[in-house]
């Protein structure tokens, strides 16, 4: 009897009162006396409020020494450790239904090299095969996105508006790579903050137009945000980062990176995802930013080799 | 026509003004405790227990500051108040040096168990409260009324998830003492002694062995010292520095921030107690 | 519960496919990037350093990020724990330091500083930034502060203070480099503790050095290069230009420098 009318108070606490109490502050926000206005009205509210909701006056809190201070059980309900997991698909807030893989970028010496391929995946199935994941953005930049298609769409949209919204006071303002990354990024982490994120990896590519210096940031669902002489979303990060870093460690390997090896190091790369990520394609969209602008262009994988896979024995249902 | 614009035009495109969100408070002069940031979710507690409730769960990721034993008593001359100070995140050791007696104005007195943070915001919050009271009203607060503001307050918070147990205790207008127990459950308790937090067992034990209304004020300094330093030889989660005040008719005095170490082997060899523990290694 | 959306002034963003249905949140909003700071007060003197390592599990995202940040009026905050909180709760409390100037037309004390960042904290209480932040800053005296601070904002002016992942190896040595605990004066049998004394900022800065280069050796998310941020008051990095009404003005008179280097990469 104690715990059924215990657990009905507690659970309707967390639907009712936060919206009503804290929002409704918020409101009051400009009145000067509201400090001690807010005071009375809260309490008073809300103490018949829970004489309401609780009926019995409750302890929630452990008051046993061992557990000092921490929330009761048989008040809250057993700890709850699924919100800890992240590895449940199906409680997820979304999930990634439609997806892209991984986005490569390198800095050269006058220059960034960004490459993604062209599949997007549906599951295990190779749903669609010429699907654009490199979008120019201005004049210097160029922002590729792996991960959920229809978030990096909708991403685009914005990157879209945000152009378009640069444009009316027509006063030669420009925005170049990093204040795109910083507007993407912006947007990734609010979205975070609301439990309802843009399930994407992503990276801004671009060069400076005066100094060419050239400019490459990643971004991801939570916002975390990080720079690089080469970095890699998705199984990029495991199987081209390490070759990646053999060329270009720091910023010095960057200056002595010419563009035409740059090409080769991101080629080589592409293959390696090609032969081991099962969910990358065979073609791919390149673009090169330099102080002159962006090129951009669409390469198939050359000069294949599957011996390697003659080597390989012990997975699946072999009988060699 | 505008209305239908700002109804129906770029409402998918809430994100593009993301940048002008959250830009609030910054020139408001009110005390920020009127708005707090919650989860997004049907149940923020649950949500927040998951990632702080280190006690159930020893890996939840973000692991707050905690506080231990806390003792408070009055006597035919005014109020103890002694603490130790050392703060655990799990089985971490925060802090040795943590100040668990918030002074909240000349007059009264917090201490702080269950959540470090809880306490601190809360006590701060109250001593403003209690400000404004005295400006109101031209006298000093009662401890009883201000007790009760911070009981409603954490009242209104309750299931939420903050986790508090405070003695709030001073001398109020008139100079009558006051000591009540309030914590975030909204109990608001009055009484003459209070031990509490996770050492607060071993601290009663020492505490009511030895308290009677008419100690002299050196006996009880000594009572409260010794409670305490009871409690961090037997509470793991207690330790650090014995932090000691008295409250008289005029206001409280501080009575020293002392290790507890060299005050054990004090009180082990010269006053022969602690015998439990062996000087040798035989 | 129509509206989950809570913060406060955003208005409830109407999701085309999820408005009206209950949505299953289990989805965890953070993550942890490893790394450490640590911080260090002197006699006239502050010291915040950090690795520059970035990772996310066993994958390294870069060797260079920064961890410590000038944030404005001759203060320096530090932070470790997820990068996106850290950097979020940077540039709040940037922000609202430069506004402190802007109102009242003088710098920040970092006592006062210090009280705000707890106050931010706390907001987010209930959904806390997942960083534990390092504030430095030379007081009203010109002596050197460090404020710690939990998750949501319980806060201490130490002397020396590691926070992070390596905190459990940094922290005990510390205890005895810088506040001496458990050394003794020799021949005292043990009874007499070392006094104490103002270590010089050359000092303090092998200790942080030799903390740093050990955490590298017994800690995988720690390591690639060292960030070692220093408030001095009125005395000016080589090279840098003498601002002379900035320095007047600042509360305690600091000025800011900082030295990188490097730390094993493996």
């Amino acid at each position: 009897m104690h715990r059924t009318g215990l657990s009905l108070g507690i659970h309707q606490l967390e639907h009712t009162q936060p919206s009503s109490r804290l929002n409704h502050h918020h409101h009051h926000h400009s009145t000067t006396t509201a400090s001690t206005n807010y005071l009375h009205t809260l309490s008073s509210s809300h103490l018949s409020q829970h004489h309401q909701d609780l009926q019995i006056e409750s302890i929630t809190m452990n008051q046993f020494p061992h557990g000092w201070g921490r929330p009761r059980d048989d008040v809250y309900g057993a700890y709850d450790n699924s919100y800890l997991n992240e590895s449940q698909p199906i409680t997820h807030t979304q999930r990634p239904i439609v997806t892209g893989t991984s986005v490569l970028g390198v800095k050269f010496k006058d220059g960034v090299i960004i490459a993604a391929d062209n599949i997007a995946s549906y599951g295990s199935l190779a749903r669609y095969d010429n699907v654009e994941r490199l979008l120019q953005v201005g004049t210097h930049t160029v922002v590729g996105a792996g991960g959920d298609i229809s978030d990096m769409q909708y991403l685009h949209l914005l990157l879209d508006n945000l152009l378009i919204k640069e444009q009316y006071p027509a006063d030669d303002h420009q925005l170049y790579a990093p204040q795109v990354h910083t507007y993407i990024s912006r947007v990734l982490y609010q979205r975070r903050n609301k439990f309802d994120p843009l399930w994407n990896s992503i990276l801004t590519a671009g060069a400076d137009p005066k100094t060419s210096e050239p400019f490459l940031s990643y971004v991801d669902l939570k916002g975390t945000t990080y720079s690089a002489p080469a970095l890699a979303t998705g199984y990029g990060a495991h199987l081209a980062i390490p070759i990646l870093r053999r060329h270009v460690a720091d910023e010095e390997a960057v200056s002595n990176l010419t563009q035409e090896d740059a090409q080769k190091l991101v080629e080589e790369c592409m293959k390696v995802l090609w032969y081991r990520d099962a969910r990358s394609g065979v073609k791919y969209s390149w673009a090169i930013i330099t102080k002159d602008g962006v090129t951009t262009g669409s390469k198939e994988i050359e000069n294949q080799s599957w011996k390697f896979a003659e080597m390989i024995k012990g997975y699946g249902a072999q009988n060699i | 026509m505008d209305a239908l614009v700002s109804k129906y035009g770029g409402s998918d495109l809430d994100d593009l003004n993301i940048l002008e969100e959250d830009e609030d408070e910054v020139t408001s002069s009110l005390p920020q405790s009127v708005s707090f940031i919650l989860p997004p979710i049907d149940s923020p507690a649950k949500f927040l227990r998951a990632m702080t409730d280190d006690h159930t769960n020893p890996s939840a990721p973000i692991k707050l500051k905690h506080g231990t034993t806390t003792l408070a008593f009055k006597y035919q001359g005014g109020v103890i108040v002694c603490t130790d100070s050392r703060a655990t995140q799990g089985s971490w050791i925060a802090s040795q040096t943590v100040k668990k007696v918030i002074e909240i104005n000349p007059y009264l007195l917090g201490t702080m168990a269950g959540g470090a943070a809880d306490c601190q915001y809360w006590l701060t919050y109250l001593g403003m409260e209690c400000r404004l009271h005295q400006l109101r009203h031209k006298r000093l607060i009662s401890v009883a009324a201000a007790s009760k503001i911070l009981a409603n307050l954490v009242y209104s918070y309750k299931g939420m998830g903050l986790s508090m147990g405070t003695m709030l205790t001073g001398v109020g207008h008139g100079g009558v003492f006051g000591l009540y127990y309030v914590d975030s459950d909204g109990n608001r308790v009055e009484g003459n002694l209070f031990c509490v937090g996770s050492g607060q067992t071993f601290a009663y034990g020492v505490l009511d062995r030895g308290y009677k209304w008419d100690l002299t004020d050196e006996e009880a300094l000594e009572l409260g010292r010794r409670s305490i330093l009871a409690a961090t030889h037997r509470d793991a989660y207690s330790g650090g520095y014995l932090n000691l005040y008295h409250i008289q008719k005029d206001g409280w005095v501080h009575h020293g921030f002392d290790d507890t170490n060299p005050v054990f082997w004090k009180q082990k060899l010269e006053k022969g107690e602690f015998q439990n523990v062996s000087t040798s290694l035989d | 519960m129509a509206s989950s959306y809570l913060l406060p002034h955003s208005q409830p963003n109407v999701h085309p496919t999820t408005a009206s249905q209950p949505r299953q949140h289990h989805w965890s909003p953070y993550t942890e990037n490893g790394g450490c700071i640590l911080g260090i007060a002197g006699k006239d003197y502050v010291i915040i350093a950090g690795d520059t390592r970035s990772s996310e599990g066993y994958s390294i995202n870069t060797r260079t990020a920064r961890k410590v940040y000038d944030i404005g009026s001759g203060l320096i905050l530090g932070v470790v724990g997820m990068s996106a909180d850290g950097e979020e709760l940077v540039r709040k409390v940037a922000r609202k330091i430069d506004d402190y100037k802007r109102n009242h037309d003088k710098h920040i004390t970092v006592a006062a500083a210090a009280v705000m960042l707890s106050r931010i904290l706390y907001q987010k209480r209930f959904f806390p930034y997942y960083c534990q932040p390092l504030l430095g800053g030379l007081d009203e005296e010109g002596v050197g502060a460090i404020y710690s601070y939990d998750y949501v904002g319980s806060f201490e002016r130490e002397q020396s203070r590691a926070y992070g992942a390596a905190a459990s190896l940094i922290t005990p040595f510390l205890d005895n480099q810088i506040n001496f605990k458990n050394q003794f004066v020799p021949g005292s049998n043990g009874e007499e503790p070392r006094p104490k004394v103002d270590l010089s900022k050359e000092q303090v800065e092998k200790i942080v050095k030799d903390a740093f280069t050990s955490a590298v050796e017994r800690h995988i998310e720690v390591g690639d290069g060292l960030q070692l941020v220093t408030i001095v008051k009125g005395v000016r990095a080589e090279g840098e230009e003498e601002d002379e009404d900035e320095r007047e003005k600042t509360a305690g008179g600091g000025v800011i420098s900082e030295v990188m280097s490097d730390l094993k990469k493996d």
